[in-house]
């Protein structure tokens, strides 16, 4: 029971470690002040953050080389076919996905691709960037669309 | 389901409007609710086929943003025998529109691709429509594209033709796998049809070839030629083996089994 309970202590320490390092929560002495099951649902829920970063870092990269040659802000971007045809894979997929919703959040456009909010939040990103989408905040939430006056 | 349609070729002459108005009349027939829409702005025929030449809109007043969908439908349904209903939104003949169709710029294409996507709000979520048929100009052309970005389903009409059988490969790789659209196969006008060996050597170098789905086989029928597209063969000739075929292929459809 000891050795176990040392185990999960070094374990928390770890994971306040790396979130220190990721800019995340920080739990301070967490085994003075919570009980072991909040401990792990905190743990569960960092994990989870920390995956969601990972695989945003790996889509990423993977895409770099794509991204960085499409990444150009064009003077009179437009979301038509042809400029569809002509995206990076991961891109279209996710422009593609903004036309069908008109507008939307990342979250709804992940319900879309199947892909992780974080890589959408990210795509989408990159598509504002290139001036081919807007976005705008409501509240805590991030509306991403394909600009009205522009489509006329 | 599979609700929009597109229904494109390679090369022109694949059969693509008589096998739309033809489909889309059989799904009327079965009582459904279906539109057929001329997309081919270059060279418009669906108001010829169908004989509805004084349209009040035409679709490309549609795509113009000058009207809503609701002023271009034309009602059919008395064509069509049964419950079912049959509409068309036809392309504007006149060679003004025509010249007006092809001189649009990329920004006006985007919006188009935004009016046709939002059909599926109009008119499959609140007037209850079954099927869309869109009937395309062949090859790669905006308002083809466009429709296909916008559809459920897209139906290639194909002949034996080596130039057509090359640049369908082609568009089945390069289009709309690129859209990662659901895809099937009409081979059309195929001789000596008839023979059921004949149908699967045939079915298995479709599959060999294009690595898709085959809705069907359509044989080179001398009728469906000499009838110049004046009949809507589920309708005006129901014994005729084309008209089987075209069940089998909205049975398909229907039940989603193309292979």
């Amino acid at each position: 029971m000891y050795c176990a309970f040392v185990i999960l202590n070094k374990h928390v320490k770890e994971i306040v470690d790396v979130q220190n390092k990721f800019g995340g929560l920080v739990i301070r002495d967490p085994m003075s002040t919570r009980r072991p099951i909040s401990i792990l649902e905190k743990i569960e829920e960092s994990l989870e953050r920390l995956n969601e970063k990972m695989e945003v870092i790996i889509e990423i990269q993977k895409n770099s080389a794509d991204s960085q040659r499409s990444a150009v802000a064009l003077p009179d971007a437009s979301l038509d076919v042809m400029t569809l045809l002509s995206m990076p894979d991961h891109l279209r997929k996710t422009a593609m996905a903004i036309c069908r919703c008109g507008k939307a959040t990342a979250d709804e456009i992940a319900g879309q691709t199947n892909r992780a909010r974080a890589v959408e939040s990210a795509y989408l990103n990159q598509l504002v960037l290139m001036s081919y989408l807007k976005k705008e905040r409501k509240g805590r939430k991030a509306y991403f669309f394909v600009d009205n006056e522009t489509r006329s | 389901m599979n609700r929009i349609i597109a229904v494109h070729s390679y090369k022109g002459g694949t059969g693509k409007t008589l096998l739309s108005v033809n489909l889309a009349a059989t799904f009327a027939k079965n009582g459904r609710k279906v539109c057929v829409f001329d997309l081919d702005f270059r060279a418009p025929s669906l108001f010829a086929i169908l004989k509805a030449e004084n349209a009040e809109y035409w679709c490309n007043d549609y795509l113009n943003n000058v009207v809503e969908i609701d002023k271009v439908l034309v009602n059919l349904s008395s064509r069509v025998s049964g419950n079912g209903k049959f509409y068309a939104a036809l392309a504007n003949p006149a060679t003004e529109a025509m010249r007006d169709m092809s001189s649009k710029d990329r920004k006006w294409e985007m919006r188009a691709l935004g009016r046709l996507l939002a059909l599926r709000e109009s008119l499959l979520k609140e007037e209850k429509f079954d099927y869309l048929f869109f009937d395309t100009s062949p090859g790669l052309q905006y308002s083809s594209i466009n429709a296909i970005v916008a559809s459920d389903l897209v139906i290639v009409a194909t002949t034996g033709d080596r130039s057509d059988v090359d640049g369908t490969k082609r568009m089945l790789q390069e289009l709309y796998n690129l859209f990662e659209k659901k895809t099937v196969l009409v081979l059309n006008k195929v001789l000596d049809a008839s023979a059921t060996a004949r149908k699967a050597e045939m079915s298995a170098k479709v599959k060999d070839v294009y690595q898709v789905p085959m809705l069907g086989i359509v044989p080179c029928f001398c009728e469906v030629l000499r009838a110049e597209g004046n009949f809507l063969f589920p309708q005006d000739k129901p014994d005729h083996p084309f008209t089987k075929v075209l069940s089998e292929m909205a049975r398909k459809i229907e039940n989603d089994e193309a292979n």
